[in-house]
């Protein structure tokens, strides 16, 4: 059971469908977690008093391995609370001086600059929900945490040692890939 | 690596099921169709291999569903969405038909006979492997400590050498169990300290035990990596673990319908001793050859296909 | 009633009425059949916690210090990507490289979750340091204090806040991990999500679950409570300057 003979013996085809299997549940739980994530965090900068106990509800919901999976919510909330919070009053007193009605200011100003950031939240749960989809396996979503649990499962420690390999090369990877696009869809006018 | 879970399979059941019906009455005129379930685990993809090999060269078409679940299989095969399945006379005694009797290996397969017998499910002729559950230690531990055959001689050792620390590893089912855990502390006198007794991932005991980590652990006696890895299998002198011995379970529909397979699949099972069930997983688990081949090599050179 | 003070109350309440709720849903009985499980558990998840905890904080405040040192300045922030790439790794994948170095059991755990602690704490204390206006600093060396004094009675107090906030990061992320450690043949209270999962018993996953999520919330506040204490002493002008 050394590393060659595992190596050798990797079924590639299967890591590949495995990989896509993962980013394809990544995808949709993030997808999720940006349709709840934003509009709850608008909420919470219109409903002050719901911000604290709604971030410590989210925060102690990604200490549950089987439940993370809507934990990854968290960093999506909590940056676009930060950014709409962050946004400048002058701004925003601006808006209202035009006759802005809220949803005006909010879809025509506030996000347009808070996207940045909340991309940065983005980023945050994809890079953490793709750890979190490794632990997926063991509920039977497959993924390529499969590749880690079969070797624990087989005592194969250089497949355990492969599939961590290839997991975080994926994390890596994408976390790359998203801080370019972040850069990209940054506004010129505000970009420091 | 089995890669259909639980869920996958469970949708799969289905379809399948519902192909194998509408083409079932096509695939007669020719051929006998027969459908295999294969637990979830290196042996039963092993048996269901050999079995479908074996059948095919037979002219059977054999449709194989892979990875079913223990608690799955048998409400499938009573569903008549599978024909044939390899069961070990416990699971059905323990597992589904809820005996708490303790029976030996003879007992048991006289039993479970009887009892699936009512429910329309025939057991062929068993194999003479035993895969059940045992203590295993490394090798070089058993003979620093007296050299410890079975698993009495390890339960005095242990009283003798209260200093010592015994880790003990196994697996999280059989340390949940009434008659997992518990009762063999019980019959043995095993005096275990909390610190002392680990339940892991099932694959993670054997790891321990390599690494000498574990004083020692539970096992399954037909694993290929007892050998491999060096573990001494202690010898169950007070019989605590129930015989757990494999048979191919037909519905007995089928077997009317076909009564040569009964002969068939008997010369296969006569072929399947304790010895030789440990190689063919090894070759699978260790060596990491697939099931195919190793299915092929093994009948063959027993002149089966 | 103050607002503040009815809102502790209220606060209070909610999460007692909360715990009863999460105690009703996973059944008396179920929590009665893993008493000893629970508490045995729960000792081992906070030995893992303490020994991985103490371990990062040595060496990430350690780390985070050397960084913001001005002699360092320049290489600082390649350092910083370096520990963000590491970051980027799962926590499941060091566990499995882990298990490959130290073996089964607490070693290997207590490695991962050091390394899971670590980047909070780094990335903060890093940033603390250095987001010290300078003109205290200045006002430091002008009052004659060497390196290490501005250090510890200058930058680190005014830091603080900072740094606390990571190391409460870090203490939530340790505690949510440190389940998987099951995973690796180490104790924790995934030892009763897991085998919940496996044997198909929903009560006894949730148990170990909930008692994960109230573990890091307790520990959390307990933090949060410490990061004020330790704050009021400084003296309030020293606070009122950032």
């Amino acid at each position: 059971m050394d590393f060659t003979t595992t190596l050798a013996n990797m079924d590639w085809q299967q890591v590949m469908l495995l990989t896509w299997q993962h980013v394809y549940l990544v995808g949709i739980a993030v997808g999720l977690a940006i349709l709840i994530g934003v509009p709850l965090g608008v909420l919470i900068v219109r409903l002050r008093w719901l911000a604290a106990p709604l971030l410590t509800v989210a925060t102690v919901v990604i200490t549950i391995p089987s439940i993370a999976l809507f934990g990854i919510m968290l960093p999506i909330l909590r940056n676009t609370y930060i950014a709409l919070d962050g946004v400048d009053p002058g701004i925003r007193e601006a808006g209202r001086g035009i006759g802005m009605t809220f949803w005006q200011r909010l879809w025509m100003v506030d996000l347009p600059l808070a996207v940045p950031v909340i991309l940065g939240g983005v980023r945050t749960a994809v890079v953490m929900n793709i750890g979190v989809m490794t632990i997926a396996a063991v509920i039977g979503a497959g993924g390529l945490g499969l590749l880690i649990l079969n070797g624990i499962g087989q005592s194969n420690v250089p497949l355990l040692v492969i599939g961590a390999i290839i997991v975080s090369l994926l994390a890596i990877v994408v976390d790359t890939l998203l801080n370019l696009l972040q850069r990209l869809l940054t506004s010129k006018g505000i970009e420091q | 690596m089995s890669l259909p879970t639980l869920r996958w399979t469970r949708l799969a059941v289905v379809p399948l099921a519902a192909l194998a019906l509408c083409v079932a009455p096509l695939a007669q005129a020719q051929q006998p169709n027969i459908r295999v379930a294969a637990k979830a685990f290196t042996e039963q993809r092993l048996l269901a291999t050999l079995t479908q090999v074996y059948l095919q060269h037979l002219g059977y078409s054999v449709d194989v569903t892979w990875g079913l679940s223990t608690a799955l299989t048998r409400p499938a095969q009573l569903n008549d969405e599978i024909d044939l399945v390899w069961e070990y006379t416990g699971t059905s005694l323990i597992v589904y038909n809820h005996v708490e009797e303790v029976l030996d290996a003879e007992a048991s397969y006289q039993r479970v006979t009887e009892l699936d017998g009512e429910k329309g499910l025939t057991w062929l002729a068993p194999t003479s492997f035993n895969n059940t559950y045992a203590i295993a230690m490394p090798e070089e531990i058993a003979q620093r400590d007296g050299d410890i055959r079975t698993m009495s001689q390890m339960a005095e050792w242990m009283a003798a050498h209260p200093d010592q620390f015994h880790l003990f590893a196994m697996d999280y089912d059989f340390a949940g169990r009434a008659d997992g855990l518990p009762g063999m502390a019980e019959r043995y006198g095993y005096r275990f300290s909390r610190s002392e007794l680990r339940s892991m991932d099932p694959g993670l005991v054997y790891l321990a035990l390599r690494n000498q980590q574990a004083y020692g652990g539970i096992v399954y006696t037909t694993d290929g990596r007892i050998d491999a890895f060096d573990l001494r299998v202690l010898e169950d002198d007070k019989n605590y673990f129930p015989a757990y011995n494999a048979a191919p379970v037909v519905r007995t529909d089928y077997l009317q319908a076909h009564p040569e397979l009964r002969e068939q699949m008997d010369r296969l099972s006569a072929l399947l001793d304790e010895e030789t069930m440990r190689g063919l997983n090894a070759r699978v688990d260790i060596e990491q050859q697939s099931t195919t081949s190793v299915a092929r090599d093994f009948l063959s050179s027993h002149g089966l296909i | 009633m103050t607002p503040p003070t009815l809102r502790r109350v209220l606060g209070g309440l909610l999460g007692i009425a909360v715990v009863a709720l999460l105690i009703l849903w996973i059944g008396p009985s179920t929590i009665a059949r893993f008493r000893a499980d629970l508490l045995y558990y729960t000792g081992q998840h906070l030995l893992l916690v303490a020994c991985s905890m103490v371990a990062a904080l040595i060496t990430g405040l350690g780390a985070g210090i050397a960084l913001s040192r001005p002699s360092v300045s320049k290489s600082a922030e390649r350092f910083m990507q370096i520990f963000n790439v590491a970051n980027t790794v799962p926590p499941m994948a060091v566990l499995a490289i882990a298990l490959a170095f130290f073996g089964i059991g607490g070693t290997s755990a207590v490695f991962a979750l050091w390394l899971a602690a670590l980047l909070p704490i780094v990335r903060n204390t890093y940033q603390g340091l250095a987001g010290v206006d300078g003109a205290l600093k200045e006002a430091a060396r002008g009052l004659g204090m060497r390196p290490l004094q501005s250090l510890w009675q200058v930058e680190l107090p005014n830091a603080w806040p900072v740094i606390m906030g990571g190391v409460r990061i870090a203490l939530v992320i340790n505690v949510g991990s440190a389940p998987l450690s099951f995973l690796i043949g180490a104790n924790s209270l995934g030892n009763l999500i897991f085998p919940g999962i496996y044997l198909n018993d929903p009560s006894q996953m949730l148990l170990g679950a909930v008692a994960t999520a109230l573990l890091a919330l307790v520990l959390d506040g307990l933090a949060a409570w410490l990061t004020l204490r330790l704050s009021r002493h400084q003296a309030p002008s020293e606070r009122a300057v950032v």
